[in-house]
């Protein structure tokens, strides 16, 4: 019994958790906390679905999918990001925002709201675990997601992307100035984030139901879990969006509080953000 | 230049010296009591039914707004749990009316003041944060509020505190807005103290200790503002005129619904006052405008409303990289070199 919704819960934490990833691997070195995340996977996975319903093989609806939201993202990384590079954080944050109405705008015009599912190849897949039965996706999911987290921090510690990435998410200016290619440098972040929207969104289309509206807004747990990290440990993140995915899931087991279980996300990030900065000051140096 | 020293030296002859200093009639204050004042009395009975709805709700709106253009306007703070401060507002006053049939004045201004509170309290934990933070934290709280508020209904006559019946018993109009015609002037009467209401906040002490924030906060606290106290503030008074709206359209429809107050429209409705332009009130006004009236025209000229989503966000777009004070920014600076060029002749 608690097995079942533990190993539901880790699914979904992991997505919120990979999805956290994604969004600090872009804040860290571009320094836009993309809200158009949601919308950018919501769009690869409304497409996969309508891919498979014109019965293309799967492959197709994977490749179409993860090619559309890295599209989307490298190309809003270098056509609309660039204008607002000198901008506060909250402004390019907002900027999204716009992004993610169009995107969401237009998911909605050609998917109107209707009950769906997304199959993949790994739903008939699985295997017994302690009397619980995991599907290939869930297991999927919770694997990709440790083994991405891990892969980008190594990546970002041992590569030399990595290490100019780390260089911009010091101090964009100073790099500039000392010759790293600040604009590729982003485009590798926005493709990096880009990737793993268009894999979220496939997987949470599986896992919950391909549908924009709740698809783009998977963004907002995603950002609960990444505000755990304070949108710069992966680690942190990692644990965030897992906790929060458990808590979640287990909530549904205690009556009085079943109907709210979604809640967890914002009230796990609220004590841990209140928490956190427990010893902090109001001071006037560093950044956001 | 010269023109509008003129027509101030003119005002202030007419005005007790007092009161202009405390609370000057400047022309875009003078423009909104008038465009208001004819809009109360020439629109409403050209109107047909639908649209008459539209626009209470539209002008309903732009009372959230002002709301959302105080704390982005005058402190730079993002705030994206306006719509459920709204939805907070409606609540308390519905609740109210049902536990103690007071007048509706009464039940508006204690909607007000909780969701006051509530929005201060959405504030609290990004008070030692920067913008970013802010913005974040409200996001997770219009989505909190989009959770709770489809859990618990909203409050329909029913017993207990959560107050749900099965069939709903509706809240009666104010005494002065029976009719939709008369509801729409009570709603502009509303939306024109709110708006007052902000500037006299806006010319007095919070304004100034805003103005030396939004300037930098290390000056602000070393000239011995409280940053942290007027930040505060800006969020409560940000939450009470979200509060008067809900309220408002609690009065409007008798009851309200858990799907008019999900996270998404306190988004839209972010987007459409930075589209609109939160630095003036046409801007507000636009906003409303664009949240409710656009909507209803697009489908009325057969456009599907999911595009107006497009244009809301590509709006939004180029109102941040090209046109900070948004669309009333844009008409008013047109006016100004208008005017002048006319004046250079």
């Amino acid at each position: 019994m608690y097995g079942v919704f533990l190993v539901a819960g880790l699914a979904l934490g992991a997505i919120y958790a990979l999805s956290g990833v994604g969004l600090v691997v872009l804040y860290r070195s571009t320094g836009v906390l993309n809200i158009a995340y949601g919308a950018i996977g919501a769009l690869g996975a409304m497409l996969a679905w309508q891919l498979e319903q014109m019965q293309y093989p799967e492959p197709v609806a994977w490749v179409a999918a993860l090619l559309v939201a890295t599209l989307l993202s490298v190309a809003y990384g270098r056509l609309v990001a660039p204008y607002l590079s000198y901008r506060e954080p909250v402004v390019k944050a907002v900027a999204t925002l716009g992004f993610a109405l169009m995107i969401l705008g237009t998911a909605n015009y050609f998917w109107v709201e209707a009950p769906r599912r997304l199959y993949l190849f790994t739903d008939t897949m699985g295997f017994e675990l302690l009397d619980v039965h995991i599907t290939g996706t869930r297991a999927l999911v919770l694997v990709a997601t440790l083994a991405t987290t891990f892969g980008i921090a190594v990546f970002l510690k041992h590569t030399r992307i990595g290490l100019l990435m780390q260089a911009l998410a010091n101090k964009r200016e100073l790099s500039s100035v000392l010759g790293v290619p600040v604009i590729r440098i982003e485009t590798y972040a926005w493709l990096i984030s880009g990737f793993l929207a268009g894999f979220t969104g496939l997987m949470f289309g599986d896992l919950v139901r391909p549908n924009p509206g709740a698809l783009t807004f998977l963004v907002i747990p995603a950002i609960a879990a990444a505000i755990v990290g304070r949108l710069e440990s992966l680690p942190m993140t990692l644990a965030g969006g897992l906790i929060i995915g458990v808590v979640e899931s287990m909530s549904t087991l205690i009556k009085p509080i079943a109907p709210y279980r979604s809640i967890a996300p914002f009230v796990v990030a609220a004590i841990l953000l209140l928490w956190l900065q427990r010893n902090r000051k109001l001071t006037f140096s560093g950044h956001d | 230049m010269t023109e509008e020293k003129i027509a101030v030296t003119s005002e202030s002859t007419a005005l007790p010296r007092k009161s202009f200093a405390t609370f000057p009639v400047t022309r875009p204050t003078l423009a909104l009591l008038l465009s208001v004042a004819a809009l109360i009395l020439i629109v409403p009975p050209l109107l047909d039914a639908l649209y008459l709805r539209v626009f209470i709700s539209s002008v309903i709106f732009t009372i959230a707004a002002t709301g959302i253009a105080v704390l982005y306007a005058r402190l730079g703070l993002v705030s994206l749990a306006q719509v459920a401060l709204v939805g907070v507002g409606g609540w308390v006053t519905l609740r109210m009316w049902h536990a103690t049939g007071l007048p509706f004045e009464v039940n508006m201004l204690t909607g007000a003041m909780i969701s006051g509170v509530v929005g201060m309290l959405i504030g609290l934990p990004a008070l030692r944060m920067r913008g970013l933070f802010l913005a974040l934290i409200t996001l997770m709280g219009a989505a909190g509020f989009q959770i709770l508020v489809t859990g618990t209904q909203f409050p329909n006559g029913g017993e207990g505190v959560l107050g749900i019946a099965v069939t709903s018993i509706f809240m009666p109009r104010p005494v002065l807005g029976e009719s939709d015609e008369a509801m729409l002037r009570y709603v502009c009467v509303v939306a024109v103290l709110c708006v007052l209401f902000v500037e006299l906040n806006r010319r007095t002490r919070p304004g100034r200790a805003w103005a030396l924030i939004r300037k930098s906060e290390a000056c602000a606290m070393a000239s011995g503002v409280n940053v942290a106290f007027y930040k505060a503030w800006g969020f409560a008074l940000a939450g009470f005129i979200a509060g008067i709206a809900g309220a408002l359209l609690a009065a409007t429809l008798g009851v309200l619904d858990a799907t008019t107050f999900p996270a998404s429209e306190s988004i839209l409705l972010f987007a459409l006052t930075v589209v609109g332009g939160a630095y003036n009130w046409l801007g507000l006004v636009l906003t409303g405008l664009l949240f409710r009236a656009a909507p209803a025209l697009l489908n009325d000229i057969g456009v599907n409303g999911h595009l107006a989503y497009v244009i809301f966000g590509a709006g939004l777009l180029h109102a941040l990289i090209t046109a900070p004070t948004g669309i009333a920014g844009q008409i008013l600076e047109g006016l100004k070199q208008l005017t002048k060029r006319r004046v250079g002749r």
